[in-house]
């Protein structure tokens, strides 16, 4: 026979069976969120970076004015400090998917029996590449709407569009996924390159180094070295390319994701562990009696402590057994899904033993954490308070609230657990709402696209054009206004040295461009977070204006300071005017027209046309750019792209959108939680109140009244909740809003507060704590007088 | 073996304090059995309490078995109480989900003075003496009033203290119970053992050995009740 008190604990606790299932279901659920977070973050980061450096990753890039051989190739290997060395090319290209024309990067590969940096992997198919034929990596597929077998017409800057066959698939994971970045990837040998009609001339030089350097910082010191040699055999490099070192192109982006969805989990946890106290604080409330008795029998504090202490730890035991498999489930979803959208292969999903160890702990720990106030609380009765019935309730109410309303003023006899359900619920509610309000400020950014830009085609040719172009195009049917921008590769400079661009292979992640838009543009109109736009009269002078991506590159610039800038290798030095917020875009620096003109020697040619059409759907719009395209090719005009705005919408990657829907899920069981708490405080209320309540019954009190007075105090908390939780969500969805946003537009998501999602809220929080307020003030009015006043 | 010296207890209430003993000094021997009587609110179960360290005294000092209650802390205190002073309440309080039996090995569980075996067979046997052992494997919601005083009596005497308390033990019961259930508490007192029971019965003045009646937190009379039982001599 098993110790009396433990016997007693497990027959009480088995008359309490919903509750602790209700507990245990609390803590198990958000104990899964973090676990399965936890291991995702394990996972994903040892296989993000096994992924990326397995493919040995250049650490510079060299960009050569002429093309490198393979004599040069082997020279710089032999350079100190030089670990490896391969000539390489990327051509941005266009391919044709039904109709239209989209990006597609052209990786040229000199030996692919020798490829050394960067490395790609043959998934199926030919390997090397027939000439004629390209590979595709895995992730471009659904985008080229063709597999191994198939072809597509490929239309490179210099060349005619070309029928170019697919023989095989590679998986290159050093790449952004194709389908986020709108582009297609193919790589080709340099015969096939010709075949193409660009000059089979590998431009740049990719580098390792040995020792390895470890900052980016040193990279760029000593790429420059390499640089400083070269242009001493007499081959210019134009630009130096360093990507953050040792970093998937994505990777900042997913810790920063998995880091705050491991906030929002441990979050979880917490307001869970908070149930259980509540629901604990209850259960001591109904033995309060039971513990008075056992303590006049001798119980020391320590002893009714550690029964209660040993109850909440198996609770929390249950649910890491319960939440462990789960985690697990999480993990494979979680590394699943965003090996999925970073082109990843998880090469082992083993979760490391931390990961459960960590699990484990905060399962057992926190509950016991957040329960040891009713505990302590329940086990420090002293004697007297627990079975002497000296008034009719131990808590009298204090003297400064008998000025408040009655159902606040009997929430206020306990304080502490007022506060904890008050925080329940507040913070269920914040979420929600914070949850809504992010998904609002996001559509809210997006729409900014649309609402600071009037084009809704953009053309990027390759080489500059004449301007009468832009005359011919806006006699193009459907064209309502088409302006010709001059525009510019473009790099952050200082003086003297080669121009270091912090960018990754791919062309696509933190590039520069210099643009000239026409005075007066009435395409654009973004708004200012510094200075001014350009004006008329900058034409003659060196004014430049960059947008938030810009200047992110080059943190600390104030609007007055100078701007070094090579606009396509050449050096010039601006004054910042102003700094505007351009959604949507990568980095960009504005100059008036004139004023590129003379730096990048363009002589007033337009390299960029913006175009507005009045088209009013996506099919229309198709219609005309292909019109576009025609006219653009009887013209001679090397296209480089044209994409409808719509396409830019859509790069910006709905994927962070996967993060908001998260959150609302997230939201979802924190406001259960919250609710829950709530019932299990309206319950402990009647508990404690029952011999109160019984008094007004014997005194004529109708259960219909005694019920309403519950109901009031219920709604009361809610009520004061809803102001909390209200308030709570602005600085929450402030600060999610920046994560996220910066995430997805390098800048904050406007703050965008939603009466509907504070009305919904007040409406279903009304609804919950009328319905969690119910259970326990059905008890109270069904309360038999004997039973409450008398005592067994 | 109890002894008061100028105990004072004052309550705290809304309006400053409300004194419920003044003042009290009381010696009671070993083995006496004291009947503690006076008008509602006089302070008995106050100065009950405070023997059975369940409440402290605002001034003075209490001393029972030995010990000066006040040198003890709350942790202390309780596991003191377990073993030396047995608590009997006029409701019974008795733990419901526990059957009569486990009810009686608890003080003994808490205070771990025997192994459960032994435990096991301490409480039967006291079930036994208070003659409900067949009652032994009920919950107490299936027994009579009479017949759950019998329990707490038995099991307030669990770890054999030598001072038992009772407040009012018969309050609850009719006449013909609570005679035997004073019966029940004489012959524990025969057994050497203190004890002092609060009661509003008229006619235990031929089973104690001695009556204290308090009036507004004071003792009004302390008067030995002769014949009822031997002689004992105060120490
Ligand atoms: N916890 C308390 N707080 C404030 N006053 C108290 C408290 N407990 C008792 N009192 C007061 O102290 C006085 C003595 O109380 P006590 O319970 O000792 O009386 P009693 O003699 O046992 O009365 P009864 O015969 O009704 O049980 C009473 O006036 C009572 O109002
Ligand atoms: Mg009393």
């Amino acid at each position: 026979m098993a110790s009396p008190r433990w016997t007693k604990l497990v027959r009480d606790v088995r008359s309490e069976r919903g509750r602790l299932a209700l507990m245990i279901a609390a803590i198990a659920v958000s104990l899964a969120g973090v676990g399965g977070v936890l291991g995702g973050y394990a996972v994903l980061t040892r296989e993000i970076a096994a992924n990326y450096l397995g493919t040995h990753p250049a650490v510079a890039t060299l960009e050569l004015e002429d093309g490198a051989d393979a004599a040069l190739v082997d020279a710089v290997r032999r350079l100190p400090g030089v670990a490896d060395a391969e000539a390489r090319d990327v051509i941005v290209a266009r391919v044709r998917v039904g109709g239209d024309w989209r990006r597609m990067l052209l990786f040229v590969v000199d030996d692919f029996g020798d490829v050394r940096l960067n490395r790609f992997r043959r998934e199926r198919g030919a390997w090397p590449p027939p000439d004629g034929t390209m590979l595709v990596e895995r992730s471009a597929i659904s985008m080229l709407e063709r597999d191994v077998g198939g072809s597509v017409t490929v239309k490179t800057p210099r060349g005619a569009p070309t029928e170019v066959a697919i023989s095989g698939i590679v998986h290159d994971p050093g790449l952004a996924p194709a389908w986020q970045e709108r582009s297609g990837y193919g790589y080709v040998t340099r015969a096939t390159l010709a075949r193409l009609g660009e000059p089979p001339m590998l431009g740049e030089l990719r580098i390792a180094l040995a020792p390895e350097a470890s900052s980016a910082g040193e990279i760029e010191a000593r790429a420059e070295e390499v640089a400083r040699w070269l242009a001493g055999r007499g081959h210019a490099v134009r630009e130096i390319r360093v990507p953050p070192p040792h970093q998937h192109p994505h990777q900042r982006q997913m810790v920063t994701v998995l880091v705050m969805l491991l906030a929002f989990a441990a979050m979880a946890l917490v307001l869970s562990a908070v149930l259980v106290a509540t629901s604990l604080a209850s259960l001591l409330a109904r033995q309060l009696r039971e513990i008075g008795v056992m303590k006049t029998l001798g119980a020391t504090a320590s002893q009714i402590a550690g029964l209660y202490a040993t109850l909440v730890g198996a609770v929390g035991a249950a649910a890491v057994l319960v939440a462990a498999p789960l985690g697990v489930l999480g993990t494979r979803v979680l590394t699943g899904a965003v090996s999925r959208l970073l082109n990843l292969t998880i090469t082992s999903d083993a979760i490391p033993r931390w990961v459960f160890a960590i699990q484990a702990a905060a399962g057992v720990a926190v509950p016991l954490l957040v329960a040891a106030i009713p505990i302590r609380r329940g086990a420090r009765q002293t004697v007297r308070q627990a079975i002497d019935d000296h008034g009719a309730s131990p808590d009298a109410p204090r003297a400064w609230s008998s000025t408040l309303p009655l159902p606040l003023r009997t929430a206020l006899r306990r304080p502490a657990r007022l506060a904890l359900t008050l925080g329940l619920l507040a913070a269920g509610g914040a979420m929600a709402m914070t949850a809504y309000q992010v998904k609002r400020g996001w559509d809210a950014s997006v729409a900014k696209v649309y609402e600071t830009r009037s084009y809704d085609v953009e053309v990027v040719l390759s080489a500059p054009a004449s301007r009468e172009l832009v005359e011919r195009l806006e006699r193009v049917r459907g064209v309502r206004a088409a302006e010709g921008w001059g525009y510019a590769p473009a790099a952050f400079t200082r003086p003297g040295a080669v121009d270091v661009v912090r960018t990754y292979p791919d062309r696509g992640h933190g590039s520069l461009v210099a643009m000239g838009p026409p005075p007066g543009t009435q395409l654009v109109r973004f708004p200012l977070r510094a200075g001014r736009w350009l004006a008329a009269e900058d034409g003659g002078t060196n004014a430049v204006v960059l947008n938030h991506a810009a200047l992110a590159q080059a943190p600390g610039l104030r609007v007055g300071d100078e701007v070094r800038l090579s606009l396509d290798g050449r050096p010039s030095a601006w004054r910042l005017i102003g700094v505007v917020e351009e959604i949507g875009a990568a980095g960009v620096a504005f100059v008036a027209d004139a004023a590129f003109a003379r730096a990048a020697g363009t002589a007033g040619g337009v390299r960029m046309l913006r175009i507005a059409s009045t088209a009013r759907s996506g099919e229309e719009r198709s219609g005309i750019i292909r019109d576009l395209d025609r006219v653009l090719e009887a013209e001679g005009a090397p296209v480089e792209s044209i994409l409808p705005l719509a396409e830019l919408r859509t790069a910006m990657g709905d994927h962070v959108l996967v993060l908001v829907r998260l959150l609302v899920a997230m939201a979802a069981i924190l406001g259960a939680v919250g609710v829950l708490g709530l019932v299990s405080a309206m319950g402990v209320s009647v508990v404690e109140r029952t011999r109160e309540l019984a008094i007004l019954k014997t005194l004529g009190a109708a259960p219909a009244r005694i019920g309403r007075m519950l109901l009031y105090e219920g709604l009361t908390i809610a009520a004061l909740s809803y102001v909390a939780g209200c308030a709570l969500s602005v600085p929450l969805t402030m600060l999610v809003g920046g994560i996220v946003g910066n995430l997805g537009f390098l800048a904050p998501l406007p703050l965008v507060l939603s009466p509907a999602a504070a009305v919904v809220w007040l409406v279903l929080g009304a609804v919950a704590t009328f319905a969690a307020t119910l259970v326990p003030a059905r008890r109270a009015s069904a309360l038999v007088i004997r039973e409450a006043l008398g005592r067994t | 073996m109890i002894e008061l010296r100028s105990v004072t207890k004052q309550y705290r209430a809304d309006g400053g304090g409300f004194t419920a003993l003044r003042d009290v000094d009381l010696r009671i021997a070993a083995g006496e059995f004291v009947a503690v009587v006076g008008k509602s609110g006089s302070g008995k179960s106050t100065l009950l309490n405070l023997v059975a360290g369940i409440d402290r005294p605002t001034a003075g000092e209490v001393r029972v078995a030995g010990t000066a209650l006040g040198g003890l802390d709350e942790s202390l205190l309780a596991a003191w109480r377990g073993r030396n002073v047995g608590v009997v309440f006029q409701f019974f309080q008795l733990l419901p989900t526990l059957t009569v039996l486990e009810n009686t090995t608890l003080p003994m569980d808490l205070c771990s003075t025997r192994s459960p075996r032994a435990a096991r067979a301490r409480a039967m046997e006291l079930l036994e003496q208070v003659g409900i052992a067949d009652q032994a494997g009920k919950l107490p919601s299936g027994l009579s009033g009479g017949q759950q005083q019998r329990a707490a009596i038995a099991r307030a005497l669990a770890n054999d203290p030598p001072v038992l308390v009772a407040d009012e033990p018969t309050g609850n019961l009719d006449s013909r119970t609570a005679a035997a259930v004073l019966d029940l508490l004489a012959a524990t007192a025969g057994q050497g053992r203190t004890v002092l029971m609060v009661t509003h019965e008229r006619d235990v003045v031929g089973l104690v050995d001695r009556v204290v009646t308090l009036a507004d937190g004071s003792v009004e009379r302390d008067v030995r009740t002769p014949g009822a039982r031997a002689e004992v001599s105060h120490g």
